[in-house]
This record gives C-alpha cells, sequence and structure tokens, in this order.
C-alpha cells in the first residue's frame, strides 16, 4: 500500500491538487497494481450458468443459458460429452494483446483463459504473433500448410484476401446454429446488421469474428488547452477562442500554434509514415463531400483523382510543418512514446492510448490526468460540418482450414467476441483488444480503464467512422496509395502527381483482382459509410 | 580375375578418356577419400537448390500466389506464360531496388575499404596500446545487425544523439530529420553498415599487411624507396589476393544488405531505401503475388551465376600471378 | 621500425577519432540498457547521453521479473530466444564448418567436387529472401518450421560457402610436406587428414568457426521467416518488445542488445591472435 500512497501524492502534486486526479487513482491503479490470483467465493448470480466471479460487479459478465456465451459453453459440453472435443485449441494472436486474455482483471478475477479452461476443459493456447506481422504469419501458416495455429486474428479488412485462399471456414453455418446475436440493438454492433457484415464477413458471409475497436480517436492535452496564458494568446491571434478544433483549418491553426520544437512539444502527432500515416490522409479526404467524398464511385472507377484529392493531399502535406520532424518514420510506438512524454498538443490513435497513457499505473508517462478527447475535426459542407474518422486495423478471428475442431473454434470466438466477455475483456488493461460493443460503451469497468470521457467521444467516433478499403486485393490498394502519398510527403511527387499515379495503379489492381468481384464488394462496402452530419456551429 | 582388379578394371572404365595409364592403389584411394568427404557439401547444395529451383521456375510461369485458394503445385491452372518476366522489364519499382543496390553497394563497399586499409597501415607495427586499440576496433562488427538497426534508429532521430553531436561543431542546434528525407535516410542506412563491416575490412587487411615479409620491406628501404613508393609496389601486390577476397566477401554481403536497414526505415521513406531484398521481402509478404517473385529470384539468379563465373575467373587469375 | 613524432601524433588522433566512431553507438546501447524510461526518449530537451538515475530493470524486465515502472508483463521471457539463438547458431556453425572443411580438404588435395567453388559462390551471392518462399514450404513439408533444428540446418547451408572458401584456402597454402611423410609412413590418407591436418589447423579452423558463428548469431530475416514463437531468435523476440505504455522499450532492448553481444566479443577476444593468423594463412605465404 505504501507504493500506492507515494504515488498518489505525486500524482496529487502533479495534478495541482485536483480532485480528478485523485478520483482516477482510487478507482483504478489498485486493480493492476495488485492484481490477486486468489478466487474469491465461487458463486454465480442466481440464473447463471458460467462466467467470471471474485470481484465487486462480476455479475455483469455472467451469463444464463439462452445467451451467446451460454450456448456456446453449452455446445462445448454437448461436443465434449459425445466425445468430439479437442484437446486444446491453438490461438495465433498478436504479442501486445495476450495480456488481455492471461492476466487477471480486476483483482480476484481470473484470467479469461482460465475461466474458459474450467468452463470447458478444453486448453486455451496462445501462440505470440509479433505485432504488425498478423497477416505475413497467417499468409505463411495457410501457403505453406503450417497447420501452426486454429485461429488466426488478422486485421479486418483482409478477411477478404484470406478469404479467397481458402485458408479460413465459412463460418455461416456455425452461426446459423449458434446464434451469436452481433446485431443486438442494446449490446451487439454498432449499426446492426450492417455493422456485422462490415466487421465479420466477406461477400455475404461470415468469415471473422471482430475482436476489436480500432476507431482513430482524436485526443489532445487538457492543461495546454486549459491554460490561461495559452487561451489569451490564441485568442489574441486567432481571434477565436482555444478549445478542440471543429474543423481541419482550426486543427491545423492550434496545432501550428502549440507547435515549439526547440521546448520538446510539437502541434499534434498524427502519424505520417509508410503503412500508418495514410490513415489520417483518409480522414481528411472522406470528409470532403456531405455525407462522404467515396474513394470509388459506384461502377468501379477511382474517385481520387480529383480536385478533393489533390487538395486533401496538400493539406496532409502541409500539416507537416507542425509535426515531428522525424513523423515520416515513426510509427505508432514512436507516438505513444512522444505523447507519454508529454511531446505533443493534440494526436490521433487507437482509442486505446488514454488506457495506457491516462494511467496512474503506467510510471513513463507524464500526461496522467491531462488528457481530453474529441471528435475528429470536419469540413463544412452544404450547410453541415461533415467529420469523418476511420477504422482501421482492427484484428478479427478467423478459423484456420486446418483446425481439427473448427466448430469448438468457432464456438471459443463466439464465447469470447460477445457482450458479456468481450466487456470484461477489454476492461483489462494488459493489451490491445478496444471496445467497440454497444454494451462496451456503458460498461462501468470499460469506463474506468477506458475513462468515461474518452468512451462518450469513441462512441461519437464510431458513429462517424468510415470503413477502410475491405475488397478482395485491399492490401494492394493500400499499399499504392500509401507509397504514393509518401512520395508526396518526402516531395518526390506534387500532390497531383500523387493521386493520378494512384489512379493508375488502382486501375491495375481492379483488372487484376476481377471487376466484378470488387463491384459487389464496393457496394457492400459503403453501406457502412455513416451518415451523421453535425451542425456547423456547436 | 580377382575382386580387386576387378574393381580397379571398372575404375578405369569410368576414368575421363585421356587418362591412359592404369591408376594406382594410392590414387584410387585418394580419389574415393575425395568424394566422401566433398559428399555432404554436395548433399547440402543438392537440398537447398533443386527443389526451390524448380518449383520457383514452376511458379514464375503462372500467376499463382497463397491467395489463390489452391496449393502451390496446381499453380499450372493459373498459367500465363512468361507474363511475369515481361512485366519484370518494365517494373519501375524492381529497377529502382536495383539502382539502390548498386548505389549502396557503390559507396560502402569502397569506403569500408580505404578505411579499413588506412586503419590496418596505422596498425602495421607496434605500438603501446595496440592490443586495446585493436579489440575495440573490432566490437561493432559483434553487435546483432538487428540491434545495430534499432541503435541507430534512435541515434538519426532528429532530437537524436547525432545531431546533438553534430550541434557541437555547428554551435547551434541542429534537427535534420535524417530518416525522414529520401536523400539522408539512404545516407543513414549507408553509414550504419560503414560503421560495422569496415572493422571487417580492417581485421582482413591488417591480417595481409602483418603477412608482408620484413626483409623485402627493409630491403625497399635501403634503396632508398620512400614509404609511398614502398607501400605501392611492395605491399599491394602481395595484398592482392587477400585485397580480392576482402573485397569479394563485403560485395557479396552488401548486395543482400536487409536487416540494419529494414529496421532503420523500413525502406522507407516511400521507396527511398527500398534495395532488392527490402523489395523482394516487400512483394512477398504484402503484395503476395509469388510467381512474380519467383520471377525476380530466377531473373536475379541468372544475373548473378554470370557474376559468379567471372568472378571466379578472376579470382583465378589473381591468385595465379 | 622507427616511427617519426608527428606520425605517432597522426597515429594517436586518427585512432582516437576511429575508436571514438565505432564505440558512439555502442556505448549509446549500454547506456539505453540502464537507463529508467524516462530517460529513453530521444526527442528535444530530454536526451541525456548517460543514466542519471541507472537501473537494472531493463535486465529484469527482459527476463520475466515484474519491474515497478514497466508494468507491461511479458508472456515469455528472453531466456528461450537466448537459448534458441546459442543452439541454431553453434549447430549451424558446426553443420557448416563439417561439411565445408571436409569438402575443402576434399577439393585441395584430391581435386574432387569440381563443382563446388561456383556452386557455393552462387548459394551465398543468392539474397536468401529470394528463396524463402520454397524454403518456407519444404521447412513446412518436413516439419522443421519453428525449430531450433531446422533453423541449424538452414544456418549451416548458407554459411557453408565461408566455412568451405575459408578452409579450402588454409588448406591450399598449407606445406605438405608433413602429410606426405605421415603417408610414406604408411598412415591412410583419412588418418593423415583426421590425425596430422585437422590438429595442425586448429587455429584456422577456429577463425573460421567464429566467422561463421558471426554471421549465424547474426541472422534476423530467416528466423523471422522460419520461427512463429517456440525457438523465436534473439533479434525476432527483440521485436516484439514494445508496448503501448511507453512505445518501443528501447532500454529493454538495449539490454537485450548487450547481452547478444556477449558471445561473439567473449569469442572474438578468446582467439582473436588465431583470427589474425588465420586469415593471413592463405593468401600470403607463397
Amino acid at each position: 500500500m505504501t507504493d500506492l500512497l507515494r504515488m498518489s501524492r505525486r500524482r496529487l502534486l502533479a495534478s495541482g491538487g485536483k480532485a480528478a486526479g485523485l478520483v482516477a487513482v482510487a478507482g483504478i491503479a489498485p486493480s493492476f497494481i495488485r492484481p490477486g490470483r486468489a478466487y474469491a467465493a465461487d458463486a454465480l448470480a442466481p440464473g447463471m450458468i458460467g462466467g467470471p466471479t471474485g470481484f465487486e460487479g462480476a455479475e455483469r459478465y455472467q451469463y444464463g443459458a439462452d445467451t451467446p456465451e451460454g450456448r456456446a459453453i453449452e455446445a462445448i459440453k454437448e461436443m465434449k460429452g459425445a466425445g468430439k472435443a479437442p484437446e486444446r485449441i491453438v490461438l495465433g494472436l498478436s504479442d501486445g494483446s495476450i495480456g488481455q486474455l492471461t492476466q487477471p482483471f480486476p483483482a480476484g478475477a481470473p484470467s479469461i483463459k482460465e475461466l474458459w479452461e474450467k468452463e470447458t476443459g478444453i486448453t486455451l493456447e496462445i501462440v505470440g504473433v509479433p505485432n504488425g506481422q498478423e497477416f505475413t504469419k497467417t499468409m505463411q501458416d495457410i501457403s505453406t500448410s503450417g497447420g501452426a495455429y486454429d485461429i488466426y486474428a488478422v486485421e479486418w479488412n483482409r478477411l477478404g484476401d484470406l478469404a479467397e485462399t481458402g485458408g479460413i471456414v465459412n463460418l455461416d453455418d456455425f452461426v446459423a446454429a449458434h446464434q451469436p446475436e452481433w446485431d443486438d440493438p442494446e449490446r451487439g454492433y454498432v449499426n446492426g446488421a450492417k455493422g456485422v457484415s462490415l466487421l465479420n464477413q466477406y461477400r455475404g458471409s461470415t468469415y471473422g469474428v471482430s475482436l476489436d475497436g480500432d476507431f482513430q480517436t482524436w485526443v489532445y492535452r487538457t492543461d495546454l488547452f486549459n491554460d490561461e496564458a495559452e487561451k489569451k494568446a490564441f485568442s489574441d491571434k486567432h481571434g477565436y477562442e482555444l478549445a478542440p478544433p471543429r474543423t481541419w483549418k482550426q486543427l491545423d491553426e492550434v496545432a501550428a500554434f502549440f507547435h515549439r520544437p526547440d521546448k520538446g512539444l510539437f502541434g499534434s502527432t498524427d502519424l505520417r509514415n509508410q503503412g500508418w500515416g495514410y490513415t489520417n490522409w483518409y480522414q481528411r479526404y472522406v470528409s470532403m463531400g456531405s455525407p462522404n467524398q467515396f474513394l470509388f464511385a459506384d461502377d468501379g472507377s477511382p474517385l481520387i483523382n480529383s480536385e478533393a484529392g489533390v487538395a486533401a493531399t496538400a493539406e496532409y502535406i502541409a500539416s507537416l510543418a507542425h509535426h515531428s520532424p522525424d513523423a515520416i518514420s515513426w510509427g505508432w510506438p514512436e507516438q505513444y512514446g512522444n505523447f507519454a512524454g508529454g511531446g505533443a498538443a493534440m494526436t490521433c490513435a487507437f482509442s486505446n492510448l488514454p488506457k495506457f497513457l491516462d494511467n496512474p499505473g503506467n510510471e513513463g508517462s507524464k500526461v496522467t490526468g491531462k488528457i481530453g478527447s474529441m471528435l475528429p475535426p470536419g469540413r463544412e459542407v452544404d450547410g453541415n460540418l461533415v467529420r469523418r474518422s476511420v477504422l482501421w486495423l482492427n484484428l478479427s478471428a478467423s478459423v484456420s482450414t486446418q483446425a481439427k475442431n473448427p466448430e469448438a473454434c468457432y464456438l471459443l470466438l463466439q464465447w469470447l467476441g460477445s457482450s458479456r466477455i468481450y466487456a470484461w475483456m477489454t476492461a483489462n488493461p494488459g493489451g490491445y483488444f478496444d471496445p467497440f460493443r454497444l454494451s462496451d460503451f456503458a460498461d462501468p469497468l470499460v469506463r474506468q480503464t477506458y475513462h468515461g470521457y474518452h468512451m462518450d467521444v469513441v462512441r461519437e467516433t464510431v458513429a462517424r467512422t468510415v470503413p477502410t478499403i475491405n475488397y478482395p486485393g485491399a492490401t494492394a490498394f493500400h499499399n499504392a496509395l500509401d507509397e504514393n502519398l509518401v512520395a508526396a510527403l518526402t516531395k518526390s511527387k506534387t500532390p497531383e502527381q500523387a493521386m493520378a499515379d494512384t489512379e493508375t495503379e488502382w486501375k491495375k489492381i481492379s483488372r487484376r483482382t476481377g471487376e466484378e468481384k470488387l463491384l459487389e464488394a464496393i457496394r457492400s462496402n459503403k453501406e457502412a459509410w455513416p451518415t451523421v452530419l453535425d451542425p456547423i456551429s456547436g | 580375375m580377382s575382386a580387386a582388379a576387378a574393381k580397379l578394371a571398372r575404375q578405369d572404365g569410368m576414368t575421363i578418356a585421356g587418362a591412359k595409364r592404369e591408376p594406382t592403389q594410392a590414387e584410387t584411394e585418394a580419389s574415393r577419400l575425395g568424394l566422401r568427404l566433398t559428399l555432404p557439401a554436395q548433399i547440402l547444395v543438392l537440398f537447398i537448390a533443386l527443389f526451390p529451383l524448380l518449383m520457383q521456375l514452376y511458379i514464375s510461369l503462372t500467376d499463382w500466389s497463397p491467395l489463390s485458394g489452391v496449393g502451390w503445385w496446381r499453380a499450372g491452372e493459373l498459367w500465363n506464360s512468361f507474363a511475369n518476366y515481361t512485366d519484370l522489364v518494365s517494373d519501375k519499382r524492381f529497377w529502382g531496388a536495383i539502382w539502390r543496390t548498386a548505389i549502396v553497394m557503390a559507396v560502402c563497399v569502397p569506403a569500408e575499404f580505404l578505411l579499413g586499409l588506412a586503419l590496418a597501415t596505422l596498425f602495421a607495427d607496434n605500438f603501446p596500446g595496440k592490443r586495446v586499440f585493436y579489440s575495440i576496433l573490432l566490437m561493432p562488427m559483434m553487435v546483432v545487425p538487428a540491434v545495430a538497426g534499432y541503435m541507430f534508429f534512435m541515434l538519426f532521430q532528429s532530437g537524436g544523439p547525432v545531431n546533438d553531436i553534430l550541434s557541437v561543431f555547428v554551435g547551434g542546434p541542429v534537427t535534420i530529420a535524417w530518416l525522414s528525407d529520401p536523400t539522408l535516410a539512404l545516407a543513414a542506412v549507408m553509414i550504419a553498415d560503414i560503421w560495422q563491416w569496415t572493422p571487417l575490412m580492417f581485421l582482413i587487411l591488417l591480417a595481409g599487411l602483418v603477412g608482408v615479409p620484413e626483409d623485402q620491406m627493409k630491403a625497399a628501404t635501403l634503396l632508398g624507396a620512400n614509404s609511398w613508393q614502398r607501400f605501392t609496389t611492395i605491399v599491394l601486390p602481395k595484398m592482392k589476393t587477400i585485397i580480392i577476397i576482402a573485397l569479394a566477401i563485403r560485395v557479396i554481403e552488401n548486395f543482400k544488405i536487409f536487416d540494419t536497414l529494414y529496421i532503420m526505415t523500413g525502406g522507407g521513406p516511400g521507396v527511398a531505401t527500398e534495395t532488392i531484398s527490402v523489395y523482394i521481402y516487400k512483394v512477398t509478404t504484402q503484395d503476395l503475388i509469388w510467381g512474380y517473385v519467383a520471377a525476380i529470384a530466377l531473373a536475379i539468379l541468372i544475373v548473378l551465376s554470370i557474376a559468379a563465373v567471372f568472378a571466379m575467373k578472376r579470382m583465378a587469375a589473381a591468385r595465379e600471378a | 621500425m622507427k616511427r617519426s613524432l608527428p606520425f605517432e601524433i597522426f597515429r594517436y588522433a586518427a585512432i582516437f577519432l576511429a575508436l571514438a566512431v565505432a564505440l558512439v553507438p555502442i556505448l549509446w546501447m549500454l547506456s539505453m540498457a540502464f537507463k529508467p524510461i524516462p530517460e529513453w526518449s530521444a526527442t528535444g530537451e530530454a536526451l541525456t547521453w548517460w543514466p542519471q538515475n541507472p537501473t537494472l530493470d531493463n535486465f529484469r524486465f527482459v527476463f520475466g521479473e515484474s519491474t515497478s515502472n514497466l508494468i507491461v508483463a511479458l508472456d515469455r521471457t528472453a531466456l528461450k530466444p537466448i537459448l534458441s539463438s546459442l543452439l541454431s547458431a553453434i549447430f549451424g556453425t558446426a553443420i557448416a564448418m563439417s561439411a565445408g572443411t571436409a569438402a575443402a580438404y576434399g577439393l585441395s588435395r584430391f581435386g574432387s567436387g569440381q563443382n563446388l567453388p561456383l556452386a557455393l559462390i552462387q548459394l551465398r551471392l543468392f539474397p536468401p529472401m529470394a528463396v524463402m518462399i520454397p524454403v518456407m514450404i519444404m521447412w513446412a513439408f518436413l516439419g522443421l518450421i519453428d525449430t531450433w533444428w531446422g533453423l541449424a540446418l538452414i544456418y549451416g547451408i548458407v554459411t557453408l560457402p565461408f566455412a568451405f572458401w575459408l578452409m579450402k584456402t588454409f588448406f591450399d597454402d598449407m606445406p605438405r610436406e608433413i602429410e606426405e611423410a605421415a603417408l610414406v609412413e604408411g598412415c591412410s590418407r583419412l588418418r593423415v587428414f583426421t590425425r596430422i591436418t585437422l590438429p595442425m589447423m586448429r587455429a584456422p579452423l577456429a577463425s573460421a568457426a567464429l566467422f561463421v558463428f558471426i554471421l549465424n548469431w547474426s541472422d534476423y530475416l530467416i528466423a523471422l521467416l522460419l520461427t512463429t514463437r517456440e525457438w523465436v531468435t534473439i533479434p525476432v523476440y527483440m521485436a516484439s518488445l514494445s508496448s503501448s505504455m511507453t512505445g518501443q522499450l528501447y532500454g529493454a532492448k538495449a539490454a537485450l542488445g548487450l547481452i547478444a553481444a556477449v558471445p561473439p566479443v567473449i569469442m572474438g577476444i578468446a582467439i582473436q591472435r588465431h583470427l589474425v593468423r588465420g586469415l593471413t594463412f592463405g593468401a600470403l605465404k607463397q
């Protein structure tokens, strides 16, 4: 306990004695400073057949027989009774996410892995995959018939590519048999059936189970934005109040205002590197039209080589001026490190940034208690404000065709990806899996880890999020865009050239992928685009 | 006919035309031992060459990719004749990667050689501290290249140690974003390579240098040759073979440059540091067009084989000289 | 040979400059390995050359001890990767050295395997990346993916050319009188090779083996593609050392990097004398 006292005193001093700092400390720190392994009394709430026990509020994550989780467990038990259940299931998972399944949370609880093994008797073996290598390792396993994993967890927009390989199982029959209720209006996916189609399906069939919510979310430093001197200096200069920016123009102005590289502060550190940076180009591009500026027309022709594309690219390049000079070589680990060190006024990142950095347990973070969240900036189009974010990466799990018992694997995923277990898992600070189900945003434990201020903004961001390309050839489409954007950032191409070259590449890829396949995928992708518009003045 | 004689006769039948006389017992024993000794190496070479070569040849004529949904042995269903090869000719990214690989080699290998040679001449005779300095100078080549990659990534940050050192000389803050600028990023990865591999050149060349016979040097000094003359007329010719070996090792390894570079820049920004290995890595793991990768591999193999034959001839000639 | 004073000054100046250049990245790694998180940052004013509050946390962390300021927990420690690197590099070196030495002797003394010099040069010239697709398929077929022995086998093959070429140079230039004398005394050729030649070649063997070992120990690309979890090597493991709390775990990476540098450095120093002799052997005494 002395550790805790010492820490809270330091935090108290650091936050200038604000009550908010104290609450955060008392509320969250003990849970993971002392992850208790001891089970408390193994008592389920009445009517429940399974779920975690041993901590306050555990009943929220317990389930009855007539729930997706309950059905999954019952089906496994039946399988077990028939002697058909596998001994173990091997789950390939990015390194950074494993903790959420193996570390008990909160104090007194079992880990997800322990609970699964206790309830089903099937060993859950988790094989780490280096972050960023998920797709490579999966493709390796499929193409060499390696059989190293029963379940792959890969970025959601590769689902089309993976399904085309024949390396992952079509889950339609299992879904029909076990009713996961992913489109439940209260506990299910955002946008109901459309959301399910976006995250789990390819060409109308289910191939994956979403385990993530990578809705790119903007955060800013409350200590800087609330500083009286800064406020005055800003309004003197720009003629309006310093506040979280509502438009891209404001964002660029605020960022420029705070950009003080000699003092170790950058205006913004949203990413600009290869492989990640283009997600921030996306946000600027898709908000160019109302309700959306699409990437492809309905006839499959690219729309990026246009005024909107060139303007978004030009803006994207100009914004480098208030980034770190190293922005082009920074990935998210550098971004998180920089923001944790107090090196930036704003950034756009995975929704888990506050969970990790506004976190009294993270002694390395200098921004604990100083983070605020905001909606993505937008543009005024036709009398409305179009604010758009982007869904990117987002791990989703698929069953390998090499799995000995695909149905058991599916049942594990149904159990893991359903609202009760998922909320409990995502609240665990031990990994990267982020909230995405309607029920997650309101869950007390999730709100505690992710912070209430952030969850409300994330929920609103989700409603304004466009999906990235998830048609077959997704990787090739993105790579072509990405390379040209980086070429434009490094001034080896003009924005016009970059967009024209991307268009040429995209046409080539469309031809190779097969245009018919593509048109269908483009149409179903478009159905998932948001329609929410905001008033211009708020 | 005795068994031994029969064996000998068979052996005789197998000897190449022109070998008229009967091989002696000793010669038979020798050639048999020779075969046995070389066998493991032959098997290993065959093992790693045969299947990959045939498989690559096969899939290079198809559009096969792991995304195709059929195993590689059924790649024939996606036959595209020589489309991969014709694509290769017009693939700007491929030729760009070849060009950058050539630039990196043209800068790094001579730089490593000259620096290594200069250091070696400084170490040619004894002086206090020699052994300690020598050990320290060899350390960079002991660092695992991947580790060196992470270290150089940090060193070359705009607020990192390299700029910090430069600012001492400039007298003001230096904030060069090395890894975000296409030209500087290429320079940075070359600096890392030179840092790591100059010690190897130094090691080999110093070994060659101390092997130059002392008496010849003395004789030359007595004849009035100055140190530069001694260096060019005695030292360099004596070191010719070892210089070729040292250069050959670095050319071969530098051509494949990957680890440090990939960790520092990932081939970026854009394709600014994309060398041939990085390019192949990316098309293999991201674009997944494996039929095309096979075509690239075979094209490289053909070019390299020609280069290898040529280099072998030169080395043989150099050794005889 | 006597040198002038200005030369000595120049020599020391030049050598100290070279030492500084060689040492800066290594010292940076050394210093980083002992830095606590707040000092890792490489941005702006936070740059510190030496740890202000030196700590062993980074070392403790990679060996799985939970440390107060790194609340990220590792699901596997660096022990197994270190073991994997050691086993695959040692056995890879053993494969390369035994096959290479035997073949070099066979060619040097008996003219067998005339195809080997060219074949092995081609093998080494060829970027491993370009053949990794069939190799991955072969290794999966043989059940060698993610095993240290699978890695050792491919390491043995890719470094075979170096073992062969170095040893061939040594054998070519080794005086044959002793071998011939032994033959006259009635030893078999195999016996001459194992009992006379090899013991005489201890030093060159050691230096070639060290060189091959360093190459194997250094590999990143092959292990990246041929291992998945159980037997990942140090460089591959290192890539997983990043977290959302702190970004890249530079301190942990540096600590592991230091550990990774230990075997080659110890071996290098131990056989330093032979290293020079070994590599001069072939090319100069004629």
